[in-house]
């Protein structure tokens, strides 16, 4: 990594995250005045981008080998990368599916929401990405406890976003999923990013306890790279789904 | 795919083997799940399962959208796969351009079913929705929109059949050079054009919807980019026909079905512009003419390649040839009946012959077509039925064939046959072009010795 040492990687998140915090908050303040949506549809683009290249590490993927071995580890390692991405590329048309008909269906109005709940969940999502990102930066310099406390501190906070989603808002929302248009695209979207979310806390499960049991490393520990970088892309999701949902024009009937 | 593309680019495996597996295995609860459908009142809406019908159907299209889910789920994580492997795993010296042709295809097509799929899996769940939660996607009742269905459908569905296609006409280039003894005519442009048709696919989804209420402005767009298709095919086609120019040809039973595959592809191409023009599909859509089309695509594009590529690696997969009598008794019953059936296909659907129905008005006067369709229907039956007698029978019987049966150029035809479990005992390095047959001197793999 071409960041120096260990606290100024870790620093550079920070930084990240004031970004990403800066923009939500411009684009929630947009929303409730002005409510522009060419500008409400722009930012979520700049905030992929950022996490794109700081978080999820886009760049990794068109490294050269430094080792022409194909049964040495960073081989294999550069192999699973683009399998992670072509993946994420296939998933990622599910969601443009889904964005697609919310605006086919709704256009320019959005479901009746709480929007405060939502930038509430939106920036709990956003948190626990930055644990997840600082639990790998730190497994990359050999932090061991440092990367239990982050990653122990990213499922916490994807658990809190689940509650969030589908125990408040859920419970609270006007209407039921046959009750309108506005229903049912808000269910069908939230529960689709939900089940990836789940997916996403199991992931990291999975990685907190074989990361107890010692199995990573700073050299080896490309599950814990695997599972920051899907956890970033179901931030990434939300991005785009958080102005679809609680912000862009006016509410429906 | 998953067996033939690790052995020709000299991998041990594919990329991920595990989840080769998983998708591959994933096949039988999707399987199981579709078959149960037809116990559970079918699925009344045939494949496409527009709403609002495949919403009040019973129960069994739900069986049906499952497994088509699962199905796809498989294909989504092969796909990936595939990739993956190819551009990872590729033997020494293996520039995209040296690439068999077949590989090419293959990866056009991992490339559409690893995107597009998605699309028909989210377009059926939301049926799924609509059904178990009362969503109101696609009930316009509700202010949902039926045609929102068909796009998301179609976007998937469309470039499907190039996802069989592609492999198809990959065989078919990659057989033709070994049995013309002549370099593939064109080879880069032949690798373009798969992708060309890839690509150009995701955009000529409209015209299955040309009568289905779609905004009329989508119209002539999408007429031209179908028209456009033409362009990358006809590539094909040329090369095709500059490959076997002149060529030393020799007619063994790949060839044979080769050869049928082009005619009848085609004939599937050349009826596809009537049906991509917008004013005379009209008059076409829903008739046995589009029926015809289809057929004559997918048999020329997919059944007779495969056929093709089935006699031709066969030895490579038992280490025994398939018996070349019963292949040509299978060839003369299924060509010559298969094009007499699309042919016929055509001319009632012209005549004014709907498709999807069990019954038809005796004043079109189509009664005889009809009967000599069933015969020749019942023809290609009893001839794939003699290629399963052939491919059980020369398992255990056939003519022992362990060396490079059909002089072939490609790095597994040049260790004995049936391959081993890990592909191969030494690495290979590519030196050459891989289609120079009849060049003197020319070399496309060499073995590296004991290192």
């Amino acid at each position: 990594m071409e960041h120096g040492s260990k606290s100024s990687a870790l620093n550079f998140g920070m930084i990240v995250l004031g970004a990403l915090a800066i923009l939500t908050a411009i684009e929630f303040a947009i929303a409730i005045t002005i409510n522009i949506w060419q500008v409400l549809a722009l930012i979520p683009i700049l905030k992929a981008l950022l996490v794109g290249y700081y978080y999820m590490h886009i760049t990794r993927v068109f490294e050269e080998d430094k080792d022409a071995n194909r049964e040495s580890f960073s081989y294999k390692l550069a192999t699973n990368r683009i399998g992670l991405w072509l993946f994420l590329i296939s998933d990622s048309f599910i969601f443009g599916g889904l964005m697609i008909s919310r605006i086919n269906l709704l256009g320019l109005t959005r479901p009746d929401l709480i929007q405060v709940l939502g930038l509430g969940v939106t920036s709990v999502l956003l948190i626990s990405s930055f644990f997840a990102n600082r639990a790998e930066v730190s497994m990359e310099y050999g932090d061991r406890k440092r990367f239990i406390r982050s990653i122990s501190a990213a499922i916490g906070l994807g658990v809190l976003f689940l509650i969030g989603v589908l125990g408040v808002e859920w419970r609270l929302a006007p209407f039921g999923p046959e009750t309108n248009l506005a229903g049912a695209v808000f269910y069908v979207m939230t529960g689709f990013h939900a089940f990836h979310v789940f997916t996403g806390v199991i992931f990291l499960v999975i990685v907190l306890r074989n990361g107890l049991h010692g199995l990573y490393s700073a050299e080896k520990h490309w599950a814990v790279e695997a599972s920051a970088v899907y956890w970033h892309f179901v931030d990434v999701v939300w991005f785009f789904f958080y102005p679809a949902l609680y912000l862009i024009g006016t509410l429906a009937q | 795919m998953n067996y033939l593309i690790p052995m020709m680019i000299g991998a041990s495996d594919m990329a991920f083997p595990r989840l080769n597996a998983f998708g591959f295995w994933l096949a039988v609860p999707a399987s199981i799940i579709l078959l149960s459908s037809l116990a559970l009142g079918g699925f009344d809406t045939g494949w496409t399962g527009y709403p609002p019908l495949s919403v009040r159907a019973p129960i069994g299209i739900q069986m049906f959208f499952l497994g088509v889910f699962l199905a796809g789920m498989g294909t989504i994580l092969s796909s990936l796969n595939i990739l993956t492997t190819v551009i990872r795993l590729r033997a020494t010296g293996m520039t995209g351009f040296r690439m068999p042709i077949f590989v090419w295809g293959s990866l056009a097509t991992s490339f559409i079913s690893m995107t597009a799929t998605q699309l028909i899996g989210l377009s059926f769940q939301m049926v799924m929705f609509e059904r178990l939660f009362g969503m109101g996607f696609f009930d316009p009742a509700k202010g949902g929109n039926p045609i929102l269905f068909q796009h998301l459908f179609w976007f998937y569905s469309h470039p499907a059949v190039y996802v069989f296609v592609l492999p198809g006409l990959g065989i078919i280039s990659e057989l033709l050079p070994v049995f013309a003894r002549k370099p593939l005519y064109g080879y880069k442009w032949v690798a373009i054009s798969s992708f060309g048709i890839a690509l150009i696919g995701f955009l000529v989804w409209g015209h299955h919807m040309f009568a289905s209420g779609m905004a009329q402005y989508l119209r002539v767009p999408f007429m031209y980019s179908t028209l456009l298709v033409a362009v990358p095919t006809g590539v094909k086609f040329f090369s095709w026909l500059g490959t076997l120019w002149r060529g030393k040809i020799i007619f063994p039973v790949p060839m044979l079905f080769v050869l049928a595959g082009i005619v009848v592809f085609l004939l599937g191409g050349l009826t596809g512009p009537p049906n991509a023009t917008v004013a005379t599909d009209l008059h076409l859509t829903d008739t046995y003419f589009i029926v015809g089309h289809f057929h004559d695509t997918m048999f020329g594009g997919y059944i007779f390649p495969f056929f093709a590529a089935i006699y031709y690696w066969f030895p490579k997969m038992t280490g025994r040839r398939m018996n070349e009598t019963l292949g040509k008794i299978h060839f003369w019953l299924m060509a010559p009946a298969f094009i007499v059936l699309s042919t016929l296909m055509m001319r009632i659907g012209l005549l004014g012959m709907r498709r999807r129905i069990a019954d038809y008005d005796p004043a079109l006067h189509v009664t005889i077509d009809h009967t000599v369709m069933t015969v020749a229907g019942f023809l290609v039956g009893l001839g794939i039925l003699v290629f399963i007698i052939n491919a059980f029978w020369s398992m255990r019987n056939g003519e022992i064939a362990s060396g490079n049966v059909w002089n072939s150029r490609s790095p597994e035809w040049q260790v004995p046959s049936p391959m081993p479990v890990h592909n191969y005992d030494k690495p290979f390095e590519v030196v050459g072009d891989p289609y120079d047959y009849g060049l003197p001197g020319s070399v496309y793999v060499r073995f590296k010795e004991e290192e």
